[in-house]
């Protein structure tokens, strides 16, 4: 479904990534963990055309998409929930999960039932259901960060990418997102999720990668990195 | 009191033009942060390209009024063509290589280019605009209005309805206010915003070139009509504030209102003068404007 091969990335001058290949098949959950500053963002950003990569190749579905504007990206069927939720704070809760809904609203993509689909969303998260007509940027973190969720879901993606939903939010609420993450992937979408807390990540993962300084350190399937000593060691603050 | 009620309403219709100008400024500064320069010019050609059509619907004996309104969508696709060239030539290049000041040389730059194209097209001096309503004012409680005052009023409400109603109720509009709020987190929605920037920029002049077509018929035409007119709406913007879009009729209004007061009960050579001075104590109190909100650059 998605394919990375060698990519490497960074801004300006500085490379952040060093020739990193991720794949991620279709239907399958794939979490990518590290500490701060490995290059996680980086490579979602690098993915869906927020910065240009250097080298490498990115292919989705088997199409090129090295280089592509994030718009054309988009288009191809790869959203991305990024880092800081990035939610239109001047537009209502509705708005925004339309806005998630624009290459399907304007032909690009096929368009189904899109106000159907916003009723799901408020079915998946009840409490946008309740802000609807509220304006994005009067919502917790926590709605947020639902939000940021269900207005990439709108896109009836092929591939999501989730950077660090659980970001700043009270373990209540992480539980929450996971418990979604979880949801979602019993409905088989094709996942590539970053997180800071990998136990919880490789906890629902298919499949995890190990991101250290820029380079890939390890990977393999979820349970089977939940259990290796260097990976507990370094990220599951299980440190013997 | 009569007169202070005459000065008021020239001070209104006046205002209002500078709002819509200042509202053409906003268009482009919320969706990209930059603003065109050369916004007066954008008015001046307006202005010509509206008098030229008319004059020639008049000659194809068509009535004043009719000439008018048939010119009006001539004069508006002018505008979405010319702001469309400015953004391409002057400002899409300076967006891209994140340069703070390029895109301010340029649209300076193109402003002249296209006043002296005017010069040389329209000739130096003034014309006449045909007004397409009478030009014998209606007397309101012993105040004279000239019909062309109220149009004023009222096109430069509804040209800016028109857009609030656009950003609100249509997809495209939602795009744009959404890539005003979050450039690339739009990009992610599958939002074109090099596209939503050029088409900002093509509203932008078609606000200014109605400004034109609206203040033509009360002035006089010719290409050097705008200069003024885009500066001092440069100040109404800052003064309501480049984010607020109710502030820029707020300070129209206050701009339009006191320059018409100090012509009278001062001196005209004054005019000027307390619009840039309020406009210094804005920048000294509330840089984002009376009713901007402060905007935090992050370093």
């Amino acid at each position: 479904m998605l394919e990375i091969k060698n990519l490497v990335a960074g801004y300006g001058k500085v490379k952040v990534l060093h020739a990193i290949s991720i794949s991620v098949p279709k239907g399958q959950l794939v979490t990518l963990i590290g500490s701060n500053g490995a290059g996680k963002t980086t490579t979602l950003r690098a993915i869906s055309g927020m910065i240009a990569p250097e080298a490498g190749e990115i292919t989705l579905n088997g199409e090129n998409i090295t280089g592509k504007s994030s718009h054309d990206i988009t288009r191809l069927g790869l959203a991305h929930s990024p880092e800081g939720r990035r939610v239109f704070g001047t537009l209502s809760v509705t708005d925004n999960l339309l806005l998630g809904a624009f290459p399907r609203l304007t032909g690009k993509r096929p368009k189904g039932d899109v106000e159907a689909d916003v009723q799901k969303m408020f079915d998946l998260f009840p409490r946008l259901r309740e802000r609807r007509e509220q304006l994005a940027g009067t919502l917790s973190g926590g709605e947020q960060q639902m939000l940021a969720m269900g207005r990439a879901l709108m896109l009836q993606p092929e591939v999501l990418l989730l950077d660090e939903p659980s970001m700043g939010l009270a373990p209540k609420l992480v539980e929450e997102v996971f418990s979604i993450i979880r949801r979602l992937k019993e409905a088989k979408t094709t996942m590539l999720l970053v997180e800071q807390f990998a136990a919880a990540a490789l906890e629902v993962a298919d499949f995890g990668y190990v991101l250290e300084n820029g380079k890939l350190a390890g990977s393999g399937p979820a349970d089977k990195l939940k259990n290796d000593p260097a990976v507990r060691a370094a990220y599951l603050g299980h440190g013997s | 009191m009569q007169n202070f009620f005459q000065i008021l309403v020239s001070g209104i219709s006046v205002g209002m033009i500078y709002g819509v100008i200042a509202f053409g400024y906003q268009l482009t500064f919320s969706t990209s942060k930059t603003l065109n320069f050369g916004q007066g010019e954008a008015l001046t050609l307006g202005a010509l390209v509206g008098l030229t059509a008319v004059n020639f619907l008049i000659g194809v004996s068509l009535g004043n009024l009719w000439a008018y309104l048939i010119a009006l969508p001539v004069v508006f696709a002018f505008g979405m063509l010319q702001g469309t060239v400015v953004e391409w030539l002057g400002v899409r290049q300076a967006i891209r290589t994140k340069s703070e000041a390029g895109w301010i040389m340029a649209t300076i730059a193109l402003g002249i280019i296209f006043k002296n194209m005017a010069e040389h097209i329209w000739g130096k001096d003034p014309i006449k605009f045909p007004s397409p309503v009478s030009e014998n004012p209606l007397t309101i409680f012993g105040v004279n209005v000239r019909l062309m005052e109220i149009i004023i009023v009222l096109g430069a409400l509804a040209m800016m309805l028109g857009v609030e109603l656009f950003n609100r109720r249509s997809i495209y509009g939602k795009a744009v206010v959404a890539t005003a709020n979050d450039r690339d987190a739009a990009g992610l929605m599958g939002i074109n915003t090099s596209q939503v920037i050029t088409f900002s920029y093509g509203l932008s002049s078609l606000s200014a070139a109605l400004a034109g077509v609206l203040i033509a018929p009360i002035t006089l035409t010719g290409a050097n009509m705008g200069a003024a007119l885009g500066l001092k709406a440069f100040a109404v913007a800052i003064i309501g504030g480049l984010s607020s879009g109710l502030g820029v009729v707020v300070g129209g209004l206050i701009l339009g209102i006191t320059e018409s007061l100090t012509g009278f009960y001062f001196d005209t050579g004054y005019k000027d003068v307390p619009g840039l001075i309020l406009l210094l104590l804005v920048l000294s109190f509330k840089p984002a404007g009376l009713f901007g909100k402060t905007a935090i650059k992050k370093v």
